[in-house]
């Protein structure tokens, strides 16, 4: 009976993006920033020197507790004893893989349109990549599906799904906006001189939107635009605290105006409106707009369509 | 004595709704509204204040209609998509057939810091229709500076958000949103989180109700709240507009506000203020552009700021652009970039097809034709292009310096990529 499968931010190799660097050592980068699921590509190496790979690699992962899926090839997974196999559309079919595999290892897959993540969740996968969201030099020449087509799988598909292609700590958001809650990247982390820092700025954006979404919940109201919040950080030291409410949830803060408690949320450069207390604040009173206890912020995305 | 008895027949509905009245229509009908963009919003804005007798009417509109837009774009129909007429175009000879009565006066033309104020100079409030938070920062600017009630409404997914923005009495969008321009911190968009037609016609319903209001002297009814609506979960929430913002150049009223005027006027963006004599000048300059463009307008059946109905036109719409700068529109695969308006159509027309580009539409108004790579080019007359399909900004260069260049290399030499 395997675990159910859950992870947010999920790692792919590149060894191309890092000359001079070890796999490894780069994949250790990332494990240490957060990574909570790696896959093993290299469409280069032959099978021999691939399943060398993979069983170097597991090793590592199992050491961070986190499952390893071999690109492409069941038969490496199974030599390799990795935890399971991402299947591209033109691969293997699912039905067959698990037939390979059997019921205890994961099996994804990637998807570019509704129809297919369908196929895939009905066929039995653990989970689907969804994109190209934006292009990539990883898959050039693939259209970008868009984050349309995310905020599609985040509508209909059941299974967890993982948005991928060109995603980095710039687009995270808009990503998240459209209803991903697992992101994948390949360049912006193994490409980065410090994978474990890009792991661990992408794993709290995804934080702050699980979070954004309790904090829909607690709300009678759910509107489509409310300002994901994750936690404040509490600093050390003895200062006064107060209990206000933040975007219909009851938070405690060290915040003395609205600037301070904008500032915890990380809403600096943003375009957001305040309101405090039924009425908005302008910007540039955020600093002389004291906080009370018992006082209601929101906080929402400007809307800049039309 | 006709004319008034068939007023009041056309708008016995709206007459007896009891506070408009026969004093309401007759403001409405002396009432001049700026719409700006003709997209969803802006096209179910612009219907709003034709039937409901707005006596004039001023649409600007830079993009074209498309298959894409039918969905929740109410003005537009399969014609007008295949023959991809500019949506300013399209509109206008819509509202005409809703109301002949109406001035209409339609402007194919990015609004920019150098048009902005000049399109809401003579107008008794202007609604916002626009894609981007950077245009209605513009608009909001001018509108300000000039004391004229702007009516904002955004919308992207099922939500959107709506505020009338009354100066002296509120402040001002600068002052709400922050002095960083806005739209590049994976702030939702139409092209981002898709868009459904009720949640468009929910905010434009919105926005008209107010500029009913302000127009027939309904101020007391006038919401005064910031508005944030959802069409699919059903949710509405508002908050108190803050007054104005005491220093700002835009919004504020005291000794701070005249100096920060004062310092934009002589050393900031000259654009942005009138108060210096050059400034008057060439706001005279362009009023008089303005003036031209309106006499072409009511001679023809619908028009452009194209240099060859006014050669006026020009100083209003900026033919001083000399080097392509490239801006990312609605979403990432449009690029729209200047290019030399002493180029005519048909000369664009010829040049791309000698450079092996198929031509997909021609019209009046603009000529749109497929690269090679099923890239489209589209040029618009008064000397404007997007590029879309071209996935990446590099692409988009790559495809305006080998089709869109003049030739001379001069073009290429001088391009600034600015996104």
């Amino acid at each position: 009976m395997k675990r159910p499968l859950d992870f947010k931010l999920y790692v792919i190799t590149g060894e191309n993006y890092h000359p001079g660097r070890g796999m490894l050592e780069v994949m250790e980068a990332a494990l240490r920033g957060g990574a909570d699921i790696v896959q093993l590509r290299d469409k280069m190496s032959p099978k021999r020197e691939l399943i060398e790979k993979a069983k170097r690699l597991k090793e590592l992962t199992a050491k961070y507790g986190v499952p390893l899926i071999v690109n492409d090839h069941p038969d490496v997974a199974l030599a390799a004893d990795a935890d399971g196999v991402h299947l591209g559309q033109d691969d293997l079919p699912i039905e067959a893989a698990r037939e390979l595999l059997g019921p205890g290892r994961i099996i994804g897959i990637s998807t570019h349109r509704i129809e297919q993540a369908r196929a895939a969740e009905r066929a039995g996968a653990d989970y689907i990549g969804v994109g190209p969201v934006y292009p990539t030099g990883t898959k050039p020449g693939r259209k970008a599906v868009t984050t349309a087509y995310v905020a599609q799988a985040a509508a209909e598909i059941g299974i967890p799904f993982v948005a991928i292609g060109g995603i980095t700590e710039t687009n995270a958001e808009e990503v998240l906006w459209a209803g991903a809650r697992r992101l994948c990247a390949v360049s912006a982390i193994v490409g980065h001189d410090n994978p474990e820092s890009v792991c661990r700025n992408l794993l709290g954006k995804i934080n702050a939107w699980h979070l954004g979404e309790q904090v829909a919940l607690a709300e009678s109201v759910s509107l489509s635009v409310p300002v994901s919040l994750s936690a404040p950080m509490p600093a050390p030291g003895d200062v006064r605290e107060i209990d206000v409410v933040v975007n219909g949830r009851s938070e405690r803060t060290q915040a003395a105006t609205l600037l301070e408690l904008a500032a915890e949320y990380k809403l600096e450069g943003r375009s957001v409106i305040a309101e405090l207390d039924g009425a908005v604040v302008p910007r540039q009173l955020w600093g002389e707009t004291p906080l009370q206890g018992g006082g209601s912020v929101e906080f929402v995305h400007f809307v800049g369509g039309g | 004595m006709l004319r008034e008895a068939e007023t009041e027949e056309r708008y016995s509905r709206q007459i007896r709704f009891a506070p408009i009245g026969t004093q309401g229509q007759r403001r409405l009908g002396e009432a001049s509204v700026l719409v700006v963009g003709a997209g969803a919003l802006g096209a179910s804005l612009a219907q709003h204040m034709i039937r409901a007798g707005v006596g004039r009417l001023r649409l600007v509109d830079r993009d074209y209609v498309e298959l894409s837009n039918l969905h929740r774009q109410t003005l537009y129909d399969e014609e007008d998509a295949e023959a991809a007429l500019p949506k300013a175009v399209a509109a206008a000879a819509k509202l005409r057939r809703v109301n002949g009565r109406a001035r209409i006066e339609a402007f194919v033309a990015d609004v920019d810091r150098r048009n902005a104020e000049s399109l809401a100079a003579d107008v008794d409030l202007v609604l916002d229709g626009t894609d981007n938070a950077a245009t209605r920062l513009m608009l909001s600017d001018a509108c300000f500076s000039r004391g004229i009630p702007l009516v904002y409404g955004g919308v992207a997914g099922s939500g959107g958000m709506t505020a009338l923005l009354v100066p002296g009495d509120h402040c001002c969008l600068r002052c709400l949103l922050g002095e960083e321009e806005t739209g590049s911190d994976g702030a939702p968009t139409c092209d981002t989180l898709g868009v459904i037609s009720p949640a468009v016609e929910m905010v434009a319903a919105l926005q008209a109700a107010e500029a009913l209001k302000a127009l027939t002297g309904n101020r007391s009814a006038l919401r005064g709240t910031w508005l944030t609506l959802d069409a699919w979960h059903f949710a509405v929430k508002e908050w108190k507009l803050p007054p104005p913002v005491e220093p700002c150049p835009y919004c504020g009223w005291g000794e701070s506000a005249a100096a920060a005027r004062r310092e934009l006027a002589e050393h900031g963006d000259s654009v942005r203020l009138s108060a210096s004599g050059e400034r008057a000048k060439e706001q005279n300059a362009t009023e008089a552009a303005l003036l031209g463009v309106r006499r072409a307008v009511a001679a023809e059946d619908v028009s452009i700021a194209d240099r060859s109905e006014s050669a006026t036109g020009n100083a209003l719409f900026g033919d001083d652009r000399e080097a392509a700068k490239l801006i990312v529109l609605c979403g990432r695969d449009t690029f729209q970039l200047a290019l030399k308006p002493s180029v005519s159509l048909s000369e664009w027309r010829r040049r791309l097809v000698a450079a092996g580009c198929a031509i997909t539409a021609d019209n009046r108004y603009l000529l749109r034709a497929s690269t090679a790579a099923e890239e489209r080019i589209v040029i618009f007359a008064e000397g404007r292009a997007l590029i879309q399909g071209a996935g990446e900004p590099e692409r988009a260069m790559e495809i305006y310096r080998h089709y869109l260049s003049d030739g001379t290399g001069r073009e290429a030499d001088e391009t600034s990529v600015g996104f």
